[in-house]
């Protein structure tokens, strides 16, 4: 039987993408769901941020295992946690050396949630906004959980129109 | 003066010459100990889940007490709060009112009944003991670092004094209830612990700092339970003397030295020595570690304490035992595991019937049960915590019986000294010439799988006691049963290697077996696929692996190693990482070709990978089990087919197919 490796990449790819989509897709069909269960009256944006918190919070869950301080460049091994992360959903993202050991950037060329926010009716503030919370969220426990003074802020944002997401990342002394 | 409760004289028994250390007495505080094993605390599910204690309990606590031979035999820690925090395990025992007083005096009265020496353990599970609880308790809020366990709760101030008091009070409970020795657990991840390490307590009251300050919950629980146990009940403490958590920050040895004599200035008289908590991801106790690798700990500890030391981590042997008590490397043997596995391990070899002993195979299901809410069971021990069930034993069979047994692995065997101790006559037939079955195959690969044949030594030395006449390298065949008419057929031939799920290629003469893949006789390539991601393909990937072979595992099971222990499958998934075998699991071979192997996945997509030589592992129902069944049944033999013959699983369904088939014959 013959085999072709072309084929089977690409309906790997396909299905792969497809995924992604999916899982994207049912975050904002929550999220819907959500708002329409609150009625009216109902503050869309704060159901909306719950909802990225309790993401960032079950992030954070999936990287304390994975967390060792006793190697070196720990703050570049937690950004690669989230590099990993965001892969997984359809980013492109790769991390980027700051001062010194104790900062990183981490750089979004290309992420496909806000596009899906905006086949949704959801507002770009939203979006971002949730983004950044998810982080912080995320961030907050593995700080808790290493005893260090972990932050994380944003200086560029796609859903800002700024072409990009740059978070820089760093151990506060 | 220092008081003995039961004299025991070792003078005439064969162990106490050949282990004379650790049948020599101990003592410890005011108490002497006539020798110097112990059973350590270990939880078994079997009370009540409002912590009354059960007659399952007690008939599980009277056998080891029987084990130990005058040793010291230690109760399950008990929790000591009524809201339940601290609580780890359903069946764990209470000890938070009077009222369960009544309960603890019945286990204190079964380990004197049997002339042991009763030990009490007072067990808060902190961070990890919150089953029956929204949340868990600990001195700091820090999110769990295993999805296992429950959110923590930072204990206020006054809930710190309180537990405290509730250490005491329950230790006073404990002295009521009639217990000679008093125990304190800190270990894994417990309360104490939590208070004591760098990693979990961030407090910045008088219970938070640096070590010392950290000791202090630790300290004042020693000294209350101390004043209320008096200075004649000797006081033990279980910590850690390396938390293996340098990874997220935890104590550094030197701390945990400052520990250990933190809390003999408190006022203990002996520490039971241990390695790792429950969140480490170093391991400690399963069966890859080496026999005796953490003999270095106690022995480190020595230098900064000196107050008697004890452990019990992979130490299963009582040579090892008694030369670490000579060099001076600890003052008592403890134990845990081997004595699930067969209550009666120390007094067998203080009697000189070692080859009487059930081994443990540290295969941790008995953890990974009391994780599970399950009660307590044993891999290899078929009667644990049955010992309240008299028909969990032999009894004497009212018709003898000619048995005949085909197979002789672990089932077979096991089979065979039942029904042998119970009268019948027994003959059993294999083709090898070597008893064992699938364990000899299985004990080849790496990692001390080896350990598991001692399953095999306990059989043989059971079956040549009771006179079971073995035919070895003879097949038991239609024609015999025909000639003999055995009253009984039992078959237990184990399972087939499979060649292959019809797909095209499996009859190339680089497809070969398992068996021909471990013992070499046909050979192997550099690039192996080995089809079966179960116990016996993982075993024989790791193997080739380590031969140099660049190995790709192949299999139907969602994940690997899916007929493994929970508990220990994540080795063995860090082992196939370590030696470079990919896994694809959910798949299947859709074809072989020359230099490369088709695999397909579940959904259908297919993927090339190279290799040389095709090992198939997979297992299925035994051909010449369902042929000899068919020829029983013709002839009206009473039959009975048990282990991997019935459905390829591992050596606990064999050890306990035989047994209960041996009691049933």
């Amino acid at each position: 039987m013959s085999f072709d490796a072309e084929k089977e990449i690409a309906k790997l790819w396909a299905k792969c993408q497809a995924v992604q989509d999916e899982n994207r897709r049912t975050f904002y069909q929550c999220r819907e769901a959500a708002i329409q269960m609150a009625g009216d009256g109902a503050d869309e944006n704060a159901i909306a941020l719950k909802a990225w918190e309790i993401k960032g919070k079950d992030v954070a869950k999936s990287y304390l295992p994975r967390i060792r301080m006793d190697k070196p460049k720990f703050v570049e091994n937690i950004a690669k946690l989230f590099v990993n992360s965001w892969r997984n959903q359809g980013a492109v993202v790769t991390v980027e050396p700051g001062a010194d050991e104790n900062e990183v950037f981490i750089v979004w060329e290309r992420c496909p949630w806000p596009t899906t926010a905006k086949q949704y009716g959801a507002p770009m503030a939203e979006d971002l906004a949730g983004c950044d919370l998810a982080l912080q969220t995320t961030i907050a426990d593995v700080a808790l959980f290493s005893n260090r003074n972990l932050k994380i802020e944003t200086t560029k944002a796609i859903p800002r129109g700024e072409g990009k997401c740059v978070r820089r990342l760093w151990l506060e002394q | 003066m220092a008081r003995q409760i039961f004299e025991w004289d070792y003078t005439n028994y064969p162990g106490a010459k050949k282990y004379p250390h650790v049948f020599s007495p101990i003592q410890l505080g005011n108490l002497i100990i006539p020798n110097r094993v112990k059973y350590a605390a270990t939880e078994d599910n079997l009370n009540s889940h409002d912590g009354y204690i059960t007659d399952e309990d007690v008939a599980y606590m009277r056998e080891r007490a029987r084990g130990v031979a005058g040793g010291l035999c230690t109760m399950q820690g008990v929790y000591m709060d009524e809201r339940r925090f601290g609580q780890g395990y359903v069946g764990q025992a209470a000890a938070w009112d009077d009222k369960f007083i009544p309960g603890l005096k019945r286990i204190a009265d079964a380990i004197h009944e049997e002339r042991a020496v009763a030990n009490y353990q007072l067990m808060h599970c902190g961070r990890v003991g919150g089953v029956e609880t929204p949340f868990c308790e600990g001195p700091s809020f820090l999110p769990q670092r295993l999805r296992l366990f429950k959110p923590v709760h930072e204990m206020s101030h006054e809930e710190v004094e309180i537990s405290i008091q509730q250490h005491v009070d329950a230790a006073r409970r404990g002295v009521e209830a009639g217990f000679d020795v008093m125990e304190i657990s800190g270990i894994v991840g417990y309360l104490i612990s939590n208070f004591l390490s760098s990693y979990t307590n961030r407090r910045t009251d008088e219970y938070g700092g640096d070590v010392y300050a950290r000791c202090k919950f630790m300290t004042d629980i020693i000294k209350g339970v101390r004043g209320a146990i008096g200075p004649d009940i000797p006081l033990i403490i279980r910590i850690c003397a390396w938390e293996q958590l340098d990874d997220v920050g935890g104590n550094t040895q030197d701390e945990s030295m400052i520990v250990y004599q933190e809390a003999v200035k408190a006022g203990v008289d002996s520490i039971s020595v241990t390695v790792g908590w429950q969140e480490s991801i170093v391991p400690v106790i399963s069966r890859d570690i080496d026999f005796g690798t953490w003999l270095w700990v106690p022995e480190n500890a020595k230098k900064h304490v000196d107050v008697p030391l004890s452990m019990a981590y992979r130490l299963f042997h009582a040579d090892m035992a008694d030369k670490a008590i000579a060099d001076g490397k600890i003052d008592y043997w403890e134990n845990c595991r081997p004595q699930i596995a067969d209550p009666d391990m120390p007094l067998k070899y203080l009697e000189g019937r070692e080859e009487d002993i059930r081994w443990c195979v540290a295969c941790n299901v008995c953890l990974a049960r009391l994780f599970r809410d399950a009660p307590m069971t044993c891999y290899i021990n078929p009667t644990c915590a049955h010992e309240n069930d008299p028909s969990y034993y032999p009894q004497p069979a009212s018709t003898k019986k000619t048995v005949f047994i085909a197979g002789g692995g672990p089932a077979g065997l096991e089979c065979a000294w039942v029904a042998a101790d119970r009268g019948h006559e027994v003959h059993v037939y294999d083709d090898r010439e070597k008893l064992g079955g699938t364990i000899i195959d299985a004990g080849l690969a790496p990692y001390n799988d080896d350990e598991l044949y001692r399953i095999i030594d306990f059989h043989k030395a059971q079956c040549d006691k009771r006179g079971v006449e073995f035919h070895m390298g003879e097949t038991l065949t239609a024609e015999i049963l025909e000639e003999e008419l055995p009253d009984t057929v039992v078959i237990a031939t184990g399972a087939d290697y499979l060649r292959g799920n019809g797909a095209p290629g499996f009859d190339r003469d680089n497809v070969i077996s398992l068996t021909e893949a471990l013992y070499e006789t046909k050979p192997v390539g550099d690039r192996v696929v080995v089809w079966g991601n179960r116990k016996p393909g993982i075993g024989c990937a790791l193997a080739l692996a380590k031969k140099g072979k660049k190995v790709t595992l192949v299999g139907p099971e969602r994940t690997v190693g899916k007929d493994i222990n929970p508990s220990f499958r994540w080795r063995y998934n860090m082992f196939l990482r370590q030696n470079g075998v990919t896994s694809y699991n959910d798949c299947d071979i859709a074809e072989i070709e020359d230099g490369r192997v088709i695999i397909m996945t579940y959904d259908g997509h297919r993927v090339p990978v190279e290799a040389d030589t095709v090992v198939y592992a997979e297992r299925g129902p035994s051909a010449f089990a369902a042929e000899l069944k068919a020829a029983a049944a013709e002839e009206s033999i009473e039959t009975y087919v048990i282990g991997d013959a019935v459905v390829p699983r591992g050596l606990s369904g064999a050890v306990h197919d035989g047994y209960k088939i041996g009691l049933r014959i």
